[in-house]
């Protein structure tokens, strides 16, 4: 049976909930964060570390053929890949990994990472519950942001003590400063595609349709800058190419200017991810 | 006294498609509130709204006199969200969903999780991708009440519930009814709106089509009349009463619907010997149907 209308009562002070923190709000975030990707140091640091490591370990065996090696190459494909001397274990780990691979790889976590709590759980419709709570939008975005800085700082170290390591125990005597200045230099441009994931996922509502976006300038970028090397038409195009400004830091160092540049690119492009999130709804 | 939640002319479209046209209601501090109406009809969309979950095409929503865009944080921190889906990431248990959202809250410990869980018999330390859609729906529940929301807002809240369990929420929900806080019900399950809450709005095709005190609605509309008389007697007496319908003879006994005030037919009933009479209050469900039936005219 139906219940009769009851007076309205004020509830409980017991029942009041503590106010609102953002500060709390993010910490929540970023440690539900991390701990969703705890197993990225194992699967993504250990792969490409164990590759790492294998590429250090060789160094001794090839050592001596990288002269006629480098000897072999086109001088295109040299400046394509930022070889310019193969004449340390470093630069070797450098050629075959950092002009290729890591940064690749590691750019695709850290959009898979930065995917993953926003489009991934609207798409999956976590995130009901989530934003129900006392989270401001913007706030999930910025979690999602430190926490991936945060996973690919990680997994750049497990690849770097891997491969250092590795190499060490072959006798190759790698420097861990200069390979993991080399492999440091990887973190912000992946912050750059990391923060591209969050503008699209401020803008689309689908996790695939923001990595194919995220991936699709990736790629496109890297292309950009690969044939802008080898082709002078193309060349004035590098410039907007992240992977222009990446360089390498196992021959050169890092450059400041360039590391910085693209970590507050990555930056302002997750600030911009986060109004425009602000702004649609949540399906 | 402000309302816990004020619409007013909330407008949700989806492009060309419908959400919810110029809904404008009023919840009090206290009561539970059903808002009822088919799958489809605009309840997901109108909770979705208050929560900022989406953004309203027009009109306003205020939900404890706060804007329900602009401090949609500081309304969160009072209101627990039950969506129609209780969906979390499926590796999760409902224990580490419980302690994120309460980290969130900024609430301490898991004591009232543990006892809903309890109650609810909810199994908190399996991932929730293991469990049915009712043992979820259980940990969904946990999640809404556990840190003592001022407003619940329940999408649904029974779907895949075993009876039992169906019972334990309407125990539970008048007890949080009882605490003086505020349950908005979105159902389409009838028999739970008509026991558990005080008033009710009906939405239609996206509009609120009427917004009614359950007991007054139950106790105003028509009744179902049978009467057994004696000996045969002429229906047209009774025809001709304002408010009686379907009127159907069947040997001695008239079976009708009557509307409205009932001193007549019991007058014209008196006028003749009655073996037996029997008057039955519809169930909300007809009423339902009689709004539905008319193109929400009521």
């Amino acid at each position: 049976m139906s219940v009769a209308l009851r007076a309205p009562t004020t509830p409980s002070a017991a029942a009041t909930p503590a106010p609102p923190s953002a500060a709390r709000a993010l910490r929540a975030v970023v440690r539900r964060g991390l701990r969703d990707n705890r197993r990225a140091p194992l699967t993504w640091g250990g792969s490409l570390g164990l590759m790492g490591g294998l590429m250090a370990a060789l160094w001794p065996a090839i050592e001596d053929s990288m002269d006629e090696l480098m000897k072999s190459y086109p001088p295109a494909l040299k400046d394509a890949f930022n070889i310019t001397e193969l004449n340390s274990v470093e630069a070797y780990v450098d050629g075959e990994m950092l002009s290729f691979i890591v940064p690749l790889a590691i750019a695709f976590l850290a959009v898979r990472c930065a995917t993953r709590a926003i489009s991934m759980a609207e798409e999956r419709g976590f995130l009901d519950a989530v934003l129900a709570a006392p989270l401001a939008r913007r706030t999930l975005v910025a979690g999602s942001f430190i926490v991936c800085a945060a996973v690919v700082a990680v997994v750049l170290a497990v690849i770097t003590a891997l491969t250092w390591v590795t190499g060490t125990i072959a006798g190759a005597e790698p420097s861990l400063v200069v390979l993991g200045r080399g492999f440091a230099n990887v973190w912000p441009l992946a912050m750059l595609f990391g923060g591209l994931a969050l503008l699209a996922a401020g803008v689309l509502h689908r996790a695939a349709s923001v990595t194919a976006v995220s991936v699709g300038v990736l790629a496109a970028m890297y292309i950009v800058d690969l044939m802008g090397k080898l082709a002078d038409p193309i060349e004035p195009l590098r410039f907007a190419s992240a992977f222009k400004y990446y360089g390498s830091a196992v021959q050169d160092g890092i450059d400041p200017l360039a590391f910085a540049g693209l970590a507050l690119a990555g930056a302002a492009l997750a600030t911009a991810g986060a109004l425009l999130f602000d702004r649609r709804d949540v399906r | 006294m402000t309302p816990v939640i004020e619409t007013e002319k909330l407008t949700k479209r989806f492009g060309r498609d419908r959400g919810i046209e110029d809904v404008s209601l009023a919840v009090e501090a206290g009561e539970v509130f059903g808002f009822l109406g088919p799958n489809g009809a605009g309840k997901t969309t109108t909770i979705r709204t208050l929560l900022d979950l989406l953004r309203p095409t027009g009109g306003s929503a205020r939900v404890f006199g706060l804007d329900s865009r602009r401090d949609s944080v500081a309304i969160h921190a009072r209101v627990g969200n039950l969506p129609g889906e209780f969906a979390f990431d499926p590796r999760l248990s409902g224990r580490e969903i419980v302690s994120f959202l309460a980290e969130i809250r900024g609430v301490p410990g898991l004591g009232r999780a543990d006892l809903l869980a309890e109650r609810f018999q909810a199994d908190m330390d399996r991932p929730i991708g293991e469990l049915s859609r009712g043992n979820r729906q259980k940990i969904g529940l946990v999640q809404a009440a556990f840190h003592k929301p001022d407003l619940l807002m329940l999408d649904e809240p029974t779907g895949g519930l075993d009876p039992l369990m169906q019972e334990e929420f309407l125990t539970f929900v008048g007890e949080e009814r009882e605490h003086g806080r505020t349950v908005f019900l979105s159902s389409h399950e009838l028999d739970e709106v008509e026991r558990a809450c005080d008033r009710v709005g009906i939405i239609r095709e996206g509009r609120l089509v009427a917004v009614e005190n359950v007991a007054e609605i139950t106790g105003r509309a028509f009744r179902h009349v049978t009467i057994d008389f004696a000996h045969p007697v002429d229906p047209a007496e009774f025809r001709r009463i304002p408010g009686v319908a379907a009127l159907e003879r069947e040997g001695t006994r008239l079976t009708f619907k009557a509307h409205g005030d009932l001193d007549r037919v019991i007058k014209a009933a008196a006028r003749h010997p009655v073996a037996d009479i029997e008057l039955v209050r519809p169930t909300l469900e007809e009423i339902f149907l009689t709004y539905y039936g008319r193109n929400g005219g009521a």
